[in-house]
């Protein structure tokens, strides 16, 4: 029967709906035992209470029997919640309700549409993810399991060394009351949270504590102002931004301070955490050349690559790891990554300067060292080797920028017993290349080492390309950038020039955006680069092509003078190149005076950012 | 009269049943509401027949609850007894009989029977109401799952329980400290509260079926999973409203005839001491008596 047939109308639903249900066998109420007993008068008596059928009610509503019934199904439908059932998930087995222990599954999480959009940017090639399941390369790895994993194993072991000592317990139990700071502040399951800070143990507790949330760290680096900040927040779609208390104007009403987040519960137990799949990063490529590209990454391809990196590193749970580079930028955040895969502390450099770099090392005693090329030249330009006690150092591993030989020769001439290794990454890959402890000073030399274990690496038209386990999915929300960056087999175009040398270390020569096209013949600048730094009037070069109506392009030099008091001349760099055997057709022809590069955080000269004067 | 009752209890025990009593049919028409009585039914009935099959294992209580549904599928064995004792009782007595279906009343909605089997069994004495919802437990089989037949043969009708084993003392005893039983406390529905005398006897029994049937009562959530489907197809465009792992769950069942399909949780059932401690509920242990 039709609800037209029956003459019910949504205004007799609205009247009897809740009366019907009342009345009906839906809640019953028993007093006594009277079935039982055969009491007849309480039989009666509590008949209404124990429910009604469907007739009685309508002889007491004065609706028909048809309606009644119809009304209480509607009713009972309209009521009626499905899913139900997931409560009975987690019983059993000696497991029994309990009211405090129960999310409905879908009150668990569900994704905002920014997450989701995110989460769309993670897609692989199936029958790559097959294999590096197979080979053991992706396995269920997250930050916040290995955070649990060493907080039960080696509670009391340090985690951070800032000053004070924080135990891996010490720091899970910081990062579950940030995590709930997080939750409260409404921070939900695979959001964007921006973070700009510098090297402290909040950084860290901040990172790790929106991981536990299954949400997502996209870093500003610490230069970054208003403009730079504004564009990637939109682009990211970060929900929150955790920064200095200065800095809380520059992320409009989404900023806020550290201590304004923390909070004084931790997050509840029952708060699922994140999984290997899921995306945890967000970073922003340093943009050398271009303007900044999201870069996501879930945990499989990040600390696959930290943990396989972790042994040929020779890294072990007794070591202390401090890292010149910004946690902002990935090569600090592989020292995490390296330190939380194997249980490592980090000691904690606030931000780099020659002398507390010098100082910290000295009073920490860290075993290893992540550094930029630069960072060690300005250490050993302030004579600072000579100042400090640097012993205490097994590994360093430099990167960020091209390494200059002499400059791995002097300084493993000055830290004796340390391992001066080379690694070469990017924000999309993390670390892709490094020689190894036990390699011959030579190869530190001269080459970013070998690939790390998961990667693949080719030259293709002198490009290096890359594949593997640690590989980024494609940059988030950029179909441009990412039709230009992969190659039709899936490779991925890094834009640096490579050579392999027959032992299979590769070294990086340049890149693909730098090499000049001059009159139709093509050169990379880093060899005159390299010998314009060795000038002793220079204390820095940069080689840019620059446009020629006849030859198409030509070279510029920019440069950064030692000493400002002492000028130098196009025709004089030319004279010392020539000498130095440089072809004619590589010499700069125009001469730029800067006060000091553009850089990055990693002390990466951006030529981008090198604009010809009119 | 007394030799055909013993005939017919002797058929039940034989193939399975724990229980067998004989309910008075005219505190059954009393009480049962209109159309749901047994005359409503079977015009020409003299005698109800209640039938009782034993539920599970003790180890099956510790199973995951999820797998609970699934052991057992002790109600269609008690069908299976009352099918068979309906031919059996026309064959040796010459009495028509009906095996009576467990089923919805079609014009009831999903949560009317036909008939009510509790009354039934709980008149013919071989049960009693619980705090649980009125499920019906028995102080020696514990909780079991039944089955009626009607005929026209007259049987002399047994007396309902003197005593109701619910609440066991164990319970009383947590009641008077919480103020709840294990059943109530347990229920991952909370679709029970009441109240336990000075005696320790069952003083208030308050049953939320609404709440109790969105946990246990999977028929009902068909059609307003393919509801939720429907509307689900018009947002995606696509075929996952229909695919979801849940409701790929329902349609399995309903395909296969799977089990669980009634009721799929014991919550309350695998706390109670009657339940899961009743002593002749074993029927290897009960052989040997």
């Amino acid at each position: 029967m039709t609800r037209e047939q029956l003459g019910i109308t949504e205004a007799m639903l609205a009247t009897f709906g809740e009366t019907v249900f009342q009345m009906s066998h839906n809640l019953q109420t028993r007093e006594g035992d009277p079935v039982r007993r055969l009491d007849w008068v309480e039989i009666e008596r509590q008949r209404e209470a124990m429910g009604l059928a469907d007739g009685q009610i309508a002889e007491r509503l004065g609706l028909t029997r048809e309606q009644v019934m119809f009304i209480r199904n509607s009713e009972e439908s309209r009521r009626f919640r499905i899913g139900q059932t997931a409560y009975l998930l987690d019983l059993g087995g000696g497991r029994r309700y309990r009211p405090e222990r129960v999310v409905r599954l879908e009150d668990r999480f569900s994704y905002s549409e920014d997450a989701l959009r995110l989460r769309g940017a993670f897609r692989f090639d199936a029958e790559l993810a097959r294999r590096y399941v197979e080979r053991g390369w992706w396995r269920d790895d997250t930050l916040p399991g290995w955070l649990s994993s060493h907080s039960k194993t080696r509670p009391d072991a340090p985690a951070l060394i800032a000053g004070q000592v924080i135990s891996w317990r010490e720091l899970e139990e910081r990062v579950l009351r940030f995590a709930e700071g997080l939750r409260r502040a409404g921070v939900a399951r695979g959001e964007v949270v921006a973070v700009q800070l510098p090297n402290t143990p909040e950084f860290v507790i901040a990172f790790l504590a929106i991981c536990r949330l299954g949400a997502v760290m996209s870093t500003l680096h610490m230069p970054y102002r208003g403009a730079e900040i504004a564009a990637l927040l939109k682009h990211s779609r970060a929900k929150l931004g955790i920064c200095l208390p200065p800095s809380k104007n520059l992320f409009n009403d989404i900023g806020r301070a550290f201590a304004e987040i923390d909070c004084a519960e931790p997050l509840s137990k029952d708060v699922p955490g994140p999984v290997a799949a899921d995306p945890f990063l967000l970073l922003y490529t340093s943009g050398t050349t271009a303007a900044p590209k999201g870069v996501p990454h879930n945990y499989h391809t990040m600390l696959s690559n930290a943990r396989l990196g972790v042994p040929e590193h020779r890294l072990t749970a007794s070591d202390r790891i401090v890292s010149a580079a910004p946690f902002t930028h990935l090569f600090g955040l592989y020292e995490l990554h390296c330190a939380f895969a194997c249980g490592a502390a980090s000691v904690l450099l606030p931000a780099f300067t020659p002398p507390d770099l010098s100082a910290l090392i000295e009073k920490e005693k860290p075993t290893a060292l992540w550094t930029a090329p630069a960072h060690i030249a300005a250490v050993r330009a302030q004579g600072l080797f000579d100042k400090h006690d640097w012993s205490s150092l097994r590994l360093a591993i430099m990167s960020g920028s091209a390494c200059p030989p002499p400059l791995v020769r002097d300084f493993s001439s000055r830290v004796k017993d340390c391992a001066v290794t080379q690694l070469w990454g990017m924000t999309e890959t993390q670390g892709a290349l490094y020689t190894r402890p036990g390699d011959a000073l030579e190869v530190h030399c001269s080459s970013a080492g070998r690939p790390s274990p998961g990667t693949e690496v080719r030259i293709a038209d002198g490009e290096l390309q890359v594949r593997g386990c640690l590989l980024f999915p494609g940059f988030y929300d950029n179909d441009e950038a990412n039709a230009a960056a992969f190659t039709a087999d899936g490779w991925y175009r890094t834009g640096d020039l490579a050579a392999v040398d027959a032992a299979g270390n590769y070294s990086i020569t340049g890149r693909v955006k730098d090499i000049i096209n001059r009159g139709g013949v093509k050169f990379n600048p880093r060899d005159v680069e390299d010998l314009l730094d060795s000038h002793p009037k220079v204390l820095q070069s940069a080689v840019v092509p620059m446009p020629d109506p006849i030859l198409g392009e030509k070279a510029c030099v920019f440069l950064v003078l030692r000493n400002k008091e002492e000028p130098v001349r196009l025709e004089e760099l030319t004279e010392y190149l020539l000498q130095k055997n440089i072809a004619k057709n590589k010499l700069p022809e125009r001469l730029v005076i800067v006060p000091d590069m553009p850089l990055t955080p990693t002390r990466k000269v951006i030529k981008g950012k090198l604009k010809l004067p009119e | 009269m007394q030799d055909a009752k013993q005939a017919i209890f002797d058929y039940c025990k034989k193939r399975g049943a724990l229980a067998v009593g004989i309910a008075s049919l005219e505190a059954c028409e009393r009480i049962a509401p209109a159309g749901h009585r047994p005359s409503d039914l079977f015009p020409r009935v003299k005698s109800v027949i209640s039938l009782g099959v034993g539920g599970q294992t003790q180890g099956t209580w510790q199973m995951p609850a999820k797998a609970m549904a699934y052991s057992g599928s002790t109600e269609t064995r008690a069908y299976g007894v009352a099918y068979g004792l309906a031919f059996h009782i026309e064959q040796q007595f010459g009495a028509p009989s009906v095996y009576v279906p467990p089923d919805l009343d079609p014009e009831g909605g999903p949560r009317v029977p036909l008939q009510s089997l509790k009354l039934h069994a709980e008149l013919a004495g071989i049960g009693a109401r619980s705090l649980a919802g009125d499920i019906l437990l028995h102080p020696e089989y514990g909780f079991m799952y039944y089955a009626s037949v009607f005929t026209e043969l007259e049987l002399e009708p047994d007396a309902p329980m003197a005593e109701n084993p619910c609440p066991a003392p164990s319970c009383v005893s947590m009641y008077r400290q919480i103020g709840r039983t294990p059943c109530m406390k347990f229920c991952p529905a909370q679709c029970l509260s009441g109240e336990i005398d000075a005696q320790g006897k069952q003083k208030l029994m308050r049953y939320d079926m609404a709440a109790c049937a969105e946990l246990t009562q999977e028929y009902e959530a068909v059609p307003k999973i393919l509801a939720e489907a429907v509307k689900d197809e018009v947002r995606s465009q696509g075929a996952e409203g229909l695919l979801d792992p849940d409701r790929k769950m329902l349609w399995y069942k309903v395909s296969a005839g799977s089990g669980a399909w009634f009721a799929q949780c014991f919550e309350c059932m695998r706390v109670c001491p009657i339940a899961t401690k009743a002593p002749q509920a074993d029927p290897v242990l009960r052989s040997k008596d």
